[in-house]
């Protein structure tokens, strides 16, 4: 999703630190990438496509100033071009604005500013705001004032960050959309991820919605955060500990075969501390005495089907569970009864299940957080906060994130509810990290993806615990190799779906175990069997879908949670070795942005 | 020229440890209880503020196990596709080095001041700079002899016994290393770094350090055992330690009434039950489970294997995520160990089990099995001998 950077107190390297800054924001996924800095004028460049068109057009320019904000464009209102790129301009070019979220109200605003002669050059809502702020500067207000009576008048969600020329100072403003402050020894920065400016200070103070912060290179102190009105706030400096160095490729061609392969070790954080298999008990941390009669889980793409699969193991212990997609729950909530809303979002900042927790929490629902982002907003939000502890993520489709998630709910299951085999699932979770080992090491995925390369496209099919694999399985197919993927409970193949199998529509069958589930899986192997599809049966051998499969996707044989887990990982790799062949941009697929953080 | 860049060569397999280097190299087996790698990386971190890892054979172990970086190292990858000598591997790294470095092998336990000495010698005068040490038996390693302070002789593995030097492995070079190592002739296919160093040695000076310390290598399966002693009873494990010699990882759960005699030293996330005894010369790796009432005895249980109660094992070396079922039984050497075609009489080992091995309840295993991986032990077997890949075998 869209990034900002904003750095005062640099001097001379401001731009390097603003370009720096983007291209750690680079994971988020974007379209476009510009800067403006602000001396006696306003300097400003900005570009369509990567970062690196932007330093190539930097060559040919000097910026200079003693403060700037930088932005990574992920487009909602306009196509990406260079006009539709941020920063945004008022009418004389003296008032620079960068934004994250959508103005609702922006038709109206332009509209207004048109008429009182003011001229656009994009088709962003952004737009709106620097010429706001010049019609509150020609009204004769202080700069200060210019920039928040044109905050009051936009509605929606919003990170802003502005800029006037002949002045050294950043305003920034934060309504439902991340903003984070870094504290440095002589400069101060702004960024919608603390990732943007880690490499300059580990001191930060997290903005709320409806604050306003200045950030000075002249003044002192550097900074002043204040609430609406303009009463001035005591804001926490919090240190964050994450290594900027977790961050680099370790040697891989992408990052994300380089998340697949650090899931053992991903799966070990999360598990570090928190079971004992000897007392078959587990310990969260700041979960309390919560033992939930009903479960909501709310959550978007990968995280909702890992919320599917919180829901089924609710379900198992007794307690009646749901999942919803986030944006759907947000506008059409059911009753929440004393139900325990659970959040789960990789980067705690996804505006769709914000919304929905937020929803939830105007109902009176206890609210909880599954999240991987130490102080994001859904965590500070939230009554309770799981995290996931998987480390940082970088490319665009999550991979390790999952499996985290789907051992943190397991955990969450266990440590609120009663179960009699909780001693099994704990030894099945601490053997995760080493059955995934496995999988890794002896995948023979790459040579499947190599032959259905060229494929029509790819259907995934499982029951009960491998239902929402297949579901994400699909997904990841369909994130990064740009090629039609569906997947679906096994059992509603033959309901419609079945019309489109076809020997170039190979189908990726999950079965593991030899249940019902598994037996009935294995009759649906033969349905597309019988009509030329080949089958990749992701399998560990109990059940006879072997013997229908034209390959095999080997997985050991464990508990049926932990089996889905394993099962995914192979589903990953046939994603990333298409994609791969594909010569797709798998970090970075078109369109799509790490963290959603507009609605 | 001072030396801020260490190059790690951990490319090969190790084909003598098989089938312990199944699914990873060399590096990454256990030096007690966490990869002889960590141990490498361990004395340059203070040193360096660059690795350079030459990596090839199983490389996604190495990536996937260090990540990006080590205790706030950054780490740099280089492949080296195929496995053509240390010279070869030393060059895959050209393209990202241009500064002094410090040359080591990824394979071998070894102490921070002996790479702190080869970096003084080499930052005092900037000629190329070998480490030497005394050994007693110099046969099976590169034999030096020294004259004042320069190497004059290098030998690999000499027939004769009047030898006392060997190279330690441990050098410091400046970039020029890499035209000399490009313009020297391949033997066998094969590009040696101590070929190159003897060519250089004709033409310039090679400075020889002595140095001493911890310095121990693993040539077969059985020399993990004689490792984890070492580095054991020096004491450089992991772990909070709960009495003289004892190092348990404050993630391990360990019941109230197992019983740890020193040394011993059991990491992160492992969990052992209600009378269990180990020690000593116990290493267990992370995530290790020992059930009620087992004894293990000088043995080196790797990453997430588990120890079904009542189980008995002496001299034992297990790759990661081996499975023993109750009553499991390894009573330990010494016996004739017979690698391929050759026989190692009288080793003191009990069984060698590769990674993934399962071996249901009741099984004892005669001194000096080994045991591929993914073998599958039937309940009440007696193993014996060698246990290929992925067999089953039933009584």
């Amino acid at each position: 999703m869209c990034g900002i950077i904003g750095a005062v107190g640099r001097g001379d390297e401001t731009l390097d630190t603003l370009v720096h800054g983007l291209s750690k924001l680079e994971y988020r996924g974007y379209d476009s990438a510009g800067v403006a800095l602000t001396g006696d004028r306003i300097d400003l460049c900005k570009k369509a496509g990567e970062i690196d068109e932007l330093r190539e057009a930097l060559k040919s320019r000097s910026l200079s100033g003693a403060a700037g904000i930088g932005h990574t464009r992920w487009s909602t209102h306009g196509p990406p071009t260079d006009e539709n790129a941020h920063p945004h301009l008022d009418c004389n070019g003296e008032i620079a604005v960068v934004h994250n979220g959508i103005i609702e109200n922006y038709q109206s605003l332009r509209d207004e500013l048109v008429s009182a002669g003011h001229t656009f050059h994009s088709d962003t809502d952004t737009e709106v705001v620097p010429h706001l702020i010049e019609e509150g500067l020609a009204d004769g207000l202080e700069t200060e004032m210019a920039v928040r009576r044109a905050i009051g008048r936009i509605e929606g969600s919003y990170a802003i960050a502005a800029v006037v020329a002949g002045d050294d100072r950043i305003f920034a403003a934060r309504h439902d959309s991340p903003l984070v402050l870094g504290v440095g020894d002589d400069a101060v920065f702004l960024a919608s991820d603390v990732p943007a400016f880690r490499d300059f200070t580990d001191r930060v103070v997290y903005l709320e919605d409806g604050e306003f912060a200045v950030l000075s290179a002249s003044a002192d102190p550097q900074y002043r955060v204040t609430d609406a009105e303009g009463n001035e706030l005591d804001k926490a400096v919090d240190t964050v500990d994450w290594d900027p160095e977790e961050t680099g490729k370790s040697g891989y061609d992408h990052y994300m075969i380089k998340e697949i392969n650090e899931q053992p070790r991903a799966i070990r954080q999360c598990l570090r501390g928190r079971v004992d298999e000897l007392s078959a008990s587990v310990d969260i941390e700041d979960l309390g005495d919560l033992s939930p009669t009903g479960v909501q889980f709310v959550a978007c793409g990968t995280s909702y089907h890992a919320a599917l699969h919180g829901a089924q193991l609710f379900q198992q212990a007794g307690v009646p569970a749901q999942a919803f997609l986030a944006h759907e729950y947000a506008i059409s909530p059911p009753p929440v009864g004393d139900a325990l809303v659970v959040g789960v979002t990789q980067s705690g900042e996804t505006a769709d299940t914000l919304a929905a927790l937020r929803e939830a929490r105007k109902r009176g629902a206890r609210t909880l957080a599954v999240t991987n982002v130490v102080g994001s907003t859904a965590a500070r939000e939230c009554d309770h906060a799981l995290y996931i502890r998987a480390g940082p993520e970088i490319g665009v489709a999550a991979s390790k994130t999952f499996s985290s998630q789907l051992v943190a709910l397991n955990l969450l299951a266990l440590g609120t509810t009663s179960s009699s085999d909780a001693r099994e699932v704990i030894a099945a979770l601490r053997e995760v990290p080493s059955d995934v080992q496995a999988v890794l090491d002896s995948s023979q995925a790459e040579e499947i993806a190599r032959e259905y390369v060229d494929a029509d496209g790819y259907f995934f099919i499982g029951r009960r615990y491998q239902h929402p694999v297949a579901l994400e399985g699909a997904l990841k197919m369909k994130e990064i190799t740009y090629k039609h993927a569906e997947g679906f409970a096994a059992g509603e193949l033959k309901h419609g779906t079945l019309a489109l199998v076809t020997e170039d529509t190979p189908v990726f069958a999950v079965v593991t175990g030899d249940d019902e589930a598994a037996t009935k899986t294995v009759g649906n192997v033969k349905e597309v069997e019988a009509r030329d599809a080949p089958v990749i049966a992701v399998t560990d051998g109990e059940s006879d879908a072997e013997r229908y499969a034209d390959h095999v996707l080997e997985v050991p044989e464990t508990h049926p949670r932990a089996a889905a887990i394993l099962a995914n990982v192979q589903l990953q790799l046939a994603a990333y070795h298409v994609a791969n062949e594909l010569g797709r941009s798998i970090d970075k697929p078109r369109n799509l942005a790490k963290s959603v953080t507009v609605e | 020229m001072n030396v801020s860049t260490a190059v790690v060569l951990a490319a090969g397999e190790g084909t003598r440890l098989r089938p312990l280097t199944h699914n990873r190299p060399k590096p990454m087996l256990p030096a007690a209880n966490r990869p002889i790698l960590e141990y490498v990386f361990d004395a340059l971190v203070d040193t360096v503020d660059r690795i350079v890892v030459v990596v090839g054979y199983k490389h996604d172990r190495v990536q996937g196990h260090f990540g990006p970086s080590y205790r706030g190292v950054d780490l740099t990858y280089v492949h080296q596709e195929k496995q053509l000598g240390s010279g070869h591997a030393l060059l895959q790294a050209r393209d990202v080095v241009d500064e002094p470095m410090v040359v080591l092998n990824g394979d071998r336990v070894i102490d921070t001041h002996i790479v702190d000495d080869v970096v003084a010698a080499f930052e005092s005068e900037g000629d190329p700079t070998m480490s030497v040490l005394e050994r007693p038996e110099t046969s099976q390693y590169g034999a030096v002899t020294m004259h004042g302070d320069d190497v004059v002789e290098l030998v690999e593995k000499p027939d004769s016994d009047e030898y006392r030097l060997i190279n330690a492995g441990i050098y410091a070079f400046s970039p020029t290393i890499f035209e000399a190592i490009a313009a020297t002739d391949r033997e066998a296919g094969e590009l040696a770094l101590t070929e190159t160093l003897v060519e250089v040695m004709e033409r310039d000076r090679i400075r020889g350090v002595r140095t001493e310390g911890m310095w121990v290598d693993a040539t077969y399966p059985w020399d993990l055992l004689a490792v984890a002693e070492e580095v054991l009873a020096r004491g450089h494990v992991d772990g909070e330690e709960r009495a003289e010699g004892v190092h348990v990882d404050p993630d391990a759960i360990v019941h109230d009434s197992a019983v740890l005699q020193p040394p011993v030293v059991v990491g992160p996330d492992c969990e052992v039950g209600a009378g269990a005894v180990l020690g000593p010369d116990v290493a267990l790796g992370q995530n290790v489970t020992v059930a009620a009432n087992a004894t293990i005895r000088r043995s080196v249980i790797d990453a997430d294997s588990r120890v079904e109660a009542g189980s008995t094992l002496i001299d034992a070396v297990t790759g990661q995520d081996v499975f023993l079922g109750a009553g499991s039984t390894v009573p330990g050497g010494p016996a004739d160990v017979r690698v391929g075609r050759e026989v190692f009489p009288d080793q003191r080992l009990g069984a060698v089990l590769a990674d993934r091995v399962v071996a249901e309840g009741d099984a004892s295993f005669s001194p000096g099995t080994l045991v591929g991986p993914r073998a599958h032990i039937g309940t009440g077997v007696n193993a014996r001998g060698a246990i290929g890949e992925g067999a089953e075998v039933v009584r």
